[in-house]
């Protein structure tokens, strides 16, 4: 196998093939930091184009906008509070805050390198463990993705915010939210009010942006010529270097990378899920949780890194099985087909050459992000933040509106993003967390098929949820983040207790 | 005095409790998750009505005592809530502005509506160099067209005068 890997090198450092990487990445990124835009749909109106090149040439193309795209999201996450990708969101948590107190710079410096670090790991583990890593995912049923639903959704409402019970209830919020629509089991119509739109359900990203994108921009046109960005001290090339961030991450960048492997392994696991449980280790480990949130740099090495890990992990499954674990992946064995190539286990015997070069070509588009992130992103999308806000607010609303309604052409879903940045809005000031409300938006539907799948199969006998291996330790891990956080409780309760006896 | 942990509850409560309502009509296996899910929001939410009820009684007694002693001290901190919304003119003037290009944008155009939007929403917010408007407006929207229908080719509503 090594052997191959390394005749697949010079096939993937042809000229024409370091073109494809160049552009492909170039493209991710811009695709990426455009709300609406996903990587998905540039890869699908792409590869029709690449029909007449070789083969390596179309997925170099992809693997560019595949790991571009990945760290393009962070770019309006960071500046504008706008996860360019869902795969951001957990970025906008600390990302903004530090653009908001002139840290911008910093904070795109750190997503650049994260997301690159994190794809390098990911596509060293598709090169060396693919194999092996794809047994893995044959272990995860039903009743393993239930728990793996539950487990993000319970950690993030605990642990995001500072009210735990405000923190489940805008999670359980969001799986209200992420219910409306057609039972995709039964058919059923649910909370559609005999409404023709609502029988779709809610767009992810219609909801992802107006909560997250729309309360800030309201903000900032309240605050008008008040400063509302700390663009004086934005500096475009903060100090402090590479090693400098090496030295303050790399215990982060190895961990969320780890989990992002892990996650991306799984089919039907995307980035976000990477992205957030990445986050929320990076919080529960550190010495100083309550910074998360305020513009901790290391809550986005988490999320950048962990959610660049799924990328190339997520094509594990897809390589080595035949069997796409998301929809770029599904993509990528489309592109094989394209070019006469059967995915599944003797692709690897029939082209090794593709294979294997596509292997180096997503590590080596995760390297291409550390120069043209730093270059695109910090030195050219960072101007944004100099534009008076008194223009930044109805630019920001346009691109929004562009963004939203490229996803489905309708009109409609402009409103319900306005509504739903109203509810953002309402519940940002009332002290609800707004990550969790997503989170239930994305993970509750996950939980809920995966649930009434396994009650199927196991003619609705509930004790297969805590009789299989895998199961039992997401469990365990469930109740080891719920007694933590109960002991932080209590503790806090008796020291406060004690601080008002001393008074 | 601070209602809103209270009314906040409360309408976390009406949530839930419509959920499991609504739900429990739905078909077989269908109902599990909204039922739960309805319940849940329920059950948390009582935590917060609580905390609202306490906190009220407790701010009831200081305006009490306050009334008592009579300090300005005390009657500042009994009422030092932030507003829920910081600026209602700016931010009822965002909101219009819109719904009102959502609601043109169809029949107008995307690119024309846009401009407009811009440039108007610009001047209301305060900005008052029509060089910086224009100039900025023009490019942005340059951006836009050439990006979404020169090299995307993402169908965009059409301008009402290109429109046959």
């Amino acid at each position: 196998m090594f052997e191959s890997l390394l005749n697949a090198l010079p096939v993937a450092l042809q000229f024409e093939s370091l073109i494809s990487l160049f552009v492909g990445t170039l493209i991710g990124i811009l695709i990426g930091a455009l709300p609406g835009l996903n990587p998905v749909m540039a890869i699908a109106l792409m590869l029709p184009l690449t029909y007449g090149f070789d083969p390596i040439i179309a997925l170099g193309l992809v693997a560019g906008i595949y790991n571009g795209s990945m760290y393009g999201g962070s770019i309006p996450a960071i500046l504008l509070n706008i996860p360019g990708t869902p795969a951001a969101i957990a970025t906008t948590f600390d990302g903004y805050p530090m653009t908001r107190k002139g840290e911008g710079g910093l904070a795109l410096k750190t997503a650049c390198w994260s997301s690159a670090i994190g794809g390098i790991v990911s596509a060293l583990a598709l090169m060396t463990l693919a194999p092996m890593l794809a047994k893995v995912t044959l272990a995860f049923g039903p009743a393993e993705y239930f728990w793996v639903a539950v487990f993000g959704l319970v950690s993030i409402a605990l642990l995001v915010g500072k009210d735990a019970s405000k923190g489940m209830l805008c999670a359980l919020l969001g799986v209200i939210i992420g219910l409306v629509g057609v039972d995709t089991i039964s058919g059923a119509e649910r909370f559609t009010f005999d409404t023709l739109y609502l029988v779709g359900g809610f767009e992810l990203l219609v909801v992802l942006i107006g909560l997250y994108a729309v309360p800030p921009v309201l903000e900032m046109a309240e605050k008008r010529n008040e400063s509302y960005f700390n663009a004086e001290s934005f500096r475009v090339s903060p100090g402090g270097g590479a090693l400098g961030l090496l030295r303050r991450h790399w215990r982060t960048w190895s961990r969320s990378s780890l989990i992002g492997v892990a996650v991306g392994i799984l089919p039907g696991a995307g980035g976000n899920l990477a992205a957030l449980l990445s986050y929320n280790e990076a919080k529960r480990k550190s010495s100083e949780p309550e910074s998360f949130g305020t513009g901790n740099p290391v809550g986005i090495a988490a999320a950048e890194s962990g959610n660049s890990a799924d990328n190339a992990a997520a094509m594990i499954p897809s390589l080595t099985l035949g069997i796409p674990g998301n929809l770029i992946a599904a993509l990528v064995l489309g592109a094989l087909m394209i070019h006469g190539l059967q995915p599944g286990p003797q692709l690897f015997t029939r082209a090794p050459d593709v294979v294997f070069g596509f292997m180096w070509q997503m590590l080596l588009t995760a390297m291409l992000l550390l120069l043209l992130g730093g270059m695109v992103a910090t030195r050219l999308f960072a101007q944004v933040l100099r534009m008076p806000s008194a223009l930044l607010v109805p630019t920001t609303l346009v691109l929004m509106a562009v963004g939203v309604y490229t996803v489905n052409g309708n009109v409609m879903d402009l409103y319900v993003m306005l509504g739903f940045g109203l509810l953002g809005y309402l519940l940002n000031r009332l002290g609800f967390p707004l990550a969790p409300v997503v989170l239930g938006v994305l993970l509750g539907p996950m939980a809920e098929q995966n649930y009434r799948l396994t009650m199927l199969i196991a003619q609705n006998d509930w004790t297969v949820l805590f009789t299989r291996p895998i199961s039992l330790g997401i469990v365990a891990l469930l109740a080891a983040v719920l007694l933590s956080q109960l002991w932080k409780t209590l503790r806090q309760r008796v020291r406060s207790a004690a601080h008002s006896q001393q008074r | 005095m601070n209602y809103r942990d209270l009314f906040s509850g409360i309408a976390f409560l009406i949530i839930g409790a419509s959920t499991v309502w609504m739900g429990k009509d739905f078909f077989a296996d269908a109902a599990y998750v909204p039922i739960g899910a309805g319940a849940l929001m329920g059950a948390f939410s009582l935590p917060l009505i609580w905390r609202g009820v306490k906190s009220i009684l407790a701010a009831r007694a200081m305006t009490d005592s306050t009334k008592a002693s009579n300090t300005e001290a005390h009657r500042t901190q009994a009422h030092a809530v932030p507003a829920l919304v910081d600026h209602p003119a700016r931010f009822a003037t965002t909101l219009g502005c819109c719904l009102v290009y959502y609601a043109a944008m169809p029949i107008v155009g995307f690119y024309t509506t846009s401009a407009l939007f811009i440039s108007l929403l610009a001047v209301l917010l305060g900005e008052r160099r029509p060089a910086v408007v224009a100039g900025i407006t023009l490019g942005f929207i340059t951006l836009l067209y050439a990006l979404f229908a020169v090299v995307l080719k993402r169908p965009l509503p059409v301008e009402f005068f290109l429109a046959s």
